[in-house]
């Protein structure tokens, strides 16, 4: 690691030495097993460039599923003072939002097993996944897509496609504060309206999961989780409304960064201070596309829900399908902390990582001021998946964790590894059924292509950030 | 081929190579249209393209940006890309192609400006382009 100074802390935790024109010390979460998959020097060096960046409180962090990315790395955190610190859409990415929610069943794997083919295939025909997909029938347009960037999933409450209980299921009730429709441009519009609704393409997906083992009883039966039971987890954002966003705000603020004397070691940390004109701006923009991916989210929750009615027969309350969480994880948030002996007012970017309130915070709603904020760890489509809560150790991350198994290979070289082999058959033979929109996305996102998420959570739990309640393991999907 | 793939752990990179900086935006172009499978071979209608920036780095980024827009948005297909006019802080361009109505085969996000830079040397224009897949 030419350049940059390492010194492993403890078992879970890996220090970049502050050097050079880094105004603080980067902090990376990694066991030995994640240790050995931060080979390229350029993610450190991201983890680093972010310790650059003006105003920055405490560590540049990287949480165990770290990967590289452009400008910030995947896996970041970090927060900025309100007064002296920047926002950054590259910090945030172009998936505004992007997130996984975890919807809940009554039902057992038993039950759903001999019709699960047939589930399957209602699914992927009734949620439109893949390239470019769009969706006429929840299409809106005019001042009432405006509300979808205003309310989120608020949205989706009041048009009765969801009940309310699903509300306090998101950080911030699904609705982020400060959106700013009139600062979303005219083509981040255009590219949004026709997909709300979509789950998209790559690494989005759809999956029916059965929770395999309870890892903490006590939480789990305040999660509503038990043994054998279905449940269904969704990852998708805020598609090309997001991409939209960013991309208008980056190119901006590589101009504002040079007005405010910023100095950037990657362009694409381009920036503006918090309270800005620009940095304003974009945070009511992206606060919008948060606000479209909340929307979204719920759209397809729906879309689920009715698709279980019509395979199953019966309603879906019948079927105890209940929202748990739906976190968010590539946001930019002004959040308050507790920081060298003070309560400040921060800018956290999280690009690739949850938020994680631990038991008794008072930003909890009453279900989860107990147990903490239900962290849902998606892992690779062949091994398995976590649920954890956030713990009281979650402090020191403000309140972050991990967002999933992190990528390990590059796309060519998943493509490389799966040619000539039988994806859909491999995954068959663990009784994993799928349904790809694209051959070229199974082949990219075949299991060996991410970390082991094992030793993503075991890093995250271990340096006392989140507790482990829960391991699911998947049975059937859906991939864009 | 004037450019290759490089590997990027979750996203994609392509470097191009040309012997002008206009036959490098041209490139760009090409391989992004190649990338999202939306190249065609026949397609006579015309698309002009304008782009403004701070350097030639962003507009680089901000031409390819508006190709992805109205291939995305617009339906848009690249037959062949043209560079009218490249200054310092303006692109000016026309598309030959076509319009469909059938959906691309990949998704790009956006053309990033992680590590961007235009590299002369000799007689040699280069760029490393990564792009968020």
């Amino acid at each position: 690691m030419a350049g940059l100074k390492l010194r492993r802390i403890d078992p879970y935790r890996i220090e970049i030495e502050k050097t050079g024109a880094m105004r603080t010390s980067g902090l990376v979460y990694a066991n030995a097993a994640i240790e050995r998959t931060l080979e390229q020097e350029t993610v450190l060096q991201q983890v680093a460039n972010v310790a650059t960046l003006p105003g920055i409180i405490g560590p540049s962090m990287a949480m165990p599923d770290i990967h590289w990315g452009y400008g910030f790395p995947i896996g970041g955190v970090a927060a900025f003072s309100k007064e002296e610190g920047i926002i950054s859409p590259g910090g945030v990415g172009y998936d505004i939002n992007c997130g996984v929610c975890c919807l809940l069943t009554g039902l057992t794997i038993n039950e759903v097993r001999p019709l699960q083919e047939r589930l399957l295939a209602s699914l992927y025909n009734h949620v439109p996944s893949g390239v470019g997909s769009s969706n006429k029938d929840l299409a809106v347009g005019g001042k009432e897509f405006d509300q979808v960037l205003e309310k989120g999933a608020l949205w989706a409450v009041k048009k009765g496609y969801v009940p309310t209980e699903d509300l306090e299921a998101h950080d911030d009730n699904g609705c982020m504060e400060g959106a700013d429709p009139d600062a979303v441009s005219k083509k981040a519009m255009e590219r949004g309206r026709p997909q709300l609704g979509t789950l998209g393409s790559g690494n989005h997906f759809l999956e029916l999961d059965v929770v395999d083992r309870v890892l903490d009883s006590e939480k789990a039966a305040h999660f509503g989780l038990f043994e054998g039971q279905v449940v269904v987890q969704v990852h998708t954002g805020s598609r090309g409304l997001g991409h939209q966003v960013c991309d208008d705000y980056v190119h901006d603020m590589v101009a504002s960064s040079m007005r405010h004397g910023i100095s950037l070691p990657d362009r694409q940390l381009a920036c503006a201070p918090v309270t800005s004109r620009e940095g304003q701006a974009y945070y009511g923009a992206m606060a919008a596309a948060a606000n479209f991916a909340f929307a979204n989210r719920e759209l397809i929750i729906y879309l689920i829900r009715q698709t279980f009615e019509q395979v199953l027969g019966g309603s879906f309350e019948r079927f105890g399908m209940r929202l748990l969480y739906d976190c968010c994880h590539n946001i930019a948030k002004m959040e308050r902390i507790a920081w060298e002996g003070s309560s400040r007012e921060v800018c956290v970017h999280r690009k690739g990582a949850t938020r994680a309130l631990p038991p008794g915070d008072k930003r909890l709603p009453q279900r989860f001021r107990k147990s903490g904020q239900p962290v849902l760890v998606p892992g690779d489509m062949g091994r398995m998946s976590f649920i954890l809560s956030g713990a009281q150790g979650s402090w020191e991350t403000f309140n972050s964790a991990c967002h999933g198994a992190g990528r390990l290979l590059s796309r060519h070289e998943a493509k490389k590894r799966s040619k000539g082999r039988q994806i859909l058959e491999e995954l068959r033979s663990k009784d994993i059924h799928a349904m790809a929109a694209s051959r070229a996305t199974l082949a990219e996102e075949i299991p060996e292509a991410y970390k082991d998420v094992a030793d993503v959570v075991e890093t995250i739990t271990g340096a006392g950030i989140t507790t482990a309640v829960a391991r699911l393991k998947p049975f059937a999907m859906v991939k864009g | 081929m004037p450019y290759t793939l490089i590997d990027h752990t979750a996203d994609m990179g392509v470097k191009i190579s040309s012997p002008t900086i206009e036959m490098l935006f041209k490139e760009a172009a090409h391989a992004l249209a190649d990338i999202l499978g939306g190249r065609c071979a026949q397609g006579t209608e015309e698309m002009r393209v304008q782009a403004r920036g701070i350097d030639r780095e962003d507009l680089l980024v901000r031409w390819l940006q508006e190709i992805l827009y109205l291939m995305e948005v617009r339906g848009w297909r690249l037959r062949d890309a043209h560079v009218e006019e490249l200054g310092e802080t303006e692109v000016k361009g026309v598309l030959q192609g076509a319009c469909v109505q059938e959906p691309l085969t990949a998704e790009i996000k956006a053309v990033t400006y992680h590590n961007l830079k235009i590299v002369h040397t000799g007689d040699v224009f280069e760029v490393t382009i990564i792009l968020d897949m």
